[in-house]
């Protein structure tokens, strides 16, 4: 627009975007130094600055309510569940995306069209299957759970991130002499590096944050994860009133995914929006 | 390729087979079989199934909590599509076309509570909601309005709309940055041209932006659709568990009391069966609706 916007009109504008962002940040920030207070000054100062910075929190929260465990137990569902989906999506990607096959388009359109159906209803079989097969209340059969819940989103991605990588390069490598599986490994995974890795945020991301599978497939205090558990610590907070130690450990929770969000910001926010673009 | 066929062959079991029955035994075979156990009484322990037809479904339709589930679910879809949609359009365009300096700023800090965890935001917007120490109240005594603070969860009337808030607090980014995926693929020239023969800012925005982003919005409003009737109960478990007194279970909070709660898993699977229907029914009428022939100047 050419058009000169008058001063107030850029007041004005800027008045709804600065009080969104005090909506978004003030919480948050209230929250960390929540973590930091006393429970009395929590009661007495509940939205102000805490008078000293204390760790008294953390402490509680590690180790009176098995934070350490549950840290544990969400890093290795975390990883295990994200290493599991690129296994599973990135041979299938490939396939759906370069070889020539009857039925490819139907297998794409089944894998892309289970992101749309609602898995609530999957849920109930699936924990009989889960016990059946010894993982239930096991965080390794969550960490499959996982992985294979999230594989639509990823071969979706993946795929239009290896349309991107031009033919002749697995062709020059194929006369050559290079079978197919060193093609796949040595070629297109390096090449689709920067999908891969998009992909993996993303799915850790949402691996560390899942509540409610955890909370139908687990059932042991020891195999919580931090969703569980710290759900565990704010259903316990309605008697015992220890917001502090209930601040601390959403902030415990809260800070993976700042770090990842200052580090790959561009990345989440484009394989966020292209995978609701999906539809 | 010189390869022979049976190692071609070979070749692709080993990327799609797999995968497939990964996929297979975990997320199809469960929602098949999801349908077949709504034929089923079935408190758990495997001696004790009952075939009983379609006696859920018959429980289904004389339940009084189900249509109460049914309309708060779909309470929420409208009320985020209304809060949502509006805000994010806002902030989109003026994002998009106010030239302002700091814009980086306010997308950075608009998304961040898309990627943050459920249960984070709810137990955030509890205090926030809390009626002695939380924000609203203390706002609302601040602005001098006691007689309007409450419990703002606790009260059957204001429990279901006070979960709209933080929805709408963790979505707008999200949709704001589709939107602005949009609003910058429109050209440049468009505008020029509006601005010679005359139209002011208002125009420009009925006339040119909103019709032009309009698959943008489309896809916002299903993925809201979806998201909320697939994901609502994650909230409602988190912040009310579907008190009080029922007044905020959605269809999936119940499906969760019945099944894991009750030990009810026939019927569990029965009201996951209406969830199906109903979100597949929803997603292909609004799709009807909002087909609208492609724009084009």
């Amino acid at each position: 627009m050419k058009r000169k916007q008058g001063f107030w009109t850029k007041i004005g504008v800027r008045i709804p975007l600065v009080l969104w962002s005090l909506a978004v940040l003030y919480p948050i920030l209230w929250m960390i130094l929540g973590a930091f207070k006393s429970n009395a000054e929590i009661y007495s100062n509940p939205w102000g600055l805490p008078d000293t910075f204390s760790f008294g929190n953390f402490f509680d929260a590690w180790s009176n309510y098995n934070i350490d465990i549950s840290v544990f137990n969400s890093l290795i569902v975390t990883g295990v569940g994200a290493l599991l989906t690129l296994v599973m999506a990135i041979p299938t990607a490939y396939a759906l995306e370069r070889l020539r096959f009857r039925g490819n388009r139907l297998l794409f359109t089944l894998y892309i069209s289970a992101m749309m159906i609602p898995m609530v209803l999957g849920w109930i079989p699936l924990f009989f299957l889960l016990m059946q097969l010894n993982l239930l209340d096991n965080i390794f059969g969550l960490a499959i759970v996982y992985a294979v819940s999230q594989l639509p989103f990823s071969i979706f991605v993946l795929t239009s991130f290896m349309a991107t990588i031009p033919k002749s390069l697995e062709e020059a490598a194929a006369i050559d002499g290079m079978s197919p599986y060193k093609i796949l490994w040595k070629i297109i995974t390096p090449l689709s590096m920067t999908g891969i890795i998009t992909v993996t945020i993303m799915n850790m991301i949402q691996f560390w944050n899942e509540y409610f599978m955890a909370l139908i497939f687990l059932q042991s205090e020891n195999n919580y994860t931090l969703a569980l558990a710290i759900d565990y610590i704010s259903n316990e907070t309605q008697y015992t009133n220890s917001w502090g130690t209930l601040f601390a450990s959403l902030v415990i929770a809260i800070v993976p995914v700042i770090i990842l969000y200052a580090i790959f910001q561009r990345r989440i926010v484009k394989g966020m929006t292209e995978g609701a673009i999906k539809g | 390729m010189v390869q022979s066929k049976k190692q071609r062959y070979l070749f692709m079991a080993f990327c799609l087979v797999p995968t497939f029955l990964m996929f297979a035994i975990f997320t199809l075979y469960p929602l098949v079989n999801g349908l077949y156990y709504s034929l089923f009484q079935w408190s758990g322990s495997s001696s004790a199934a009952e075939f009983i037809g379609l006696e859920n479904y018959r429980k289904l339709f004389n339940d009084d909590i189900i249509p109460a589930t049914i309309w708060h679910d779909y309470f929420l879809v409208i009320t985020k599509i209304i809060g949502i949609m509006i805000l994010s359009t806002f902030f989109a365009v003026a994002l998009t076309q106010m030239r302002i300096k700091e814009a980086p700023f306010y997308r950075i800090v608009f998304f961040f509570p898309n990627i943050m965890s459920v249960v984070v935001i709810g137990i955030l917007w509890m205090f926030i909601y809390n009626p002695s120490l939380g924000l609203v109240n203390s706002g609302l005594e601040f602005l001098g309005l006691e007689g309007w603070t409450r419990s703002w969860l606790g009260s059957e009337r204001w429990a279901l709309p006070s979960l709209v808030l933080p929805s709408v607090w963790a979505g707008i980014g999200l949709f704001m940055l589709m939107l602005m995926g949009g609003i910058s693929n429109i050209s440049k020239s468009y505008y020029e041209a509006a601005e010679i023969d005359g139209a002011n800012g208002w125009q420009q925005f009925w006339k040119i932006t909103l019709p032009l982003v309009w698959p943008q919005m489309k896809i916002s409003i299903l993925y809201i659709i979806i998201t909320t009737l697939n994901g609502s109960f994650i909230i409602v478990q988190v912040m009310t568990k579907g008190g009080p007194n029922n007044a905020t279970h959605v269809m999936g909070s119940y499906l969760y009391e019945e099944a894991f709660v009750k030990y009810n898993f026939g019927y569990g699977a029965t009201i996951g069966v209406m969830i199906l229907v109903l979100s597949l029914i929803t997603v292909l009428i609004m799709q009807y609706f909002m087909r609208r022939e492609k724009v084009e100047y």
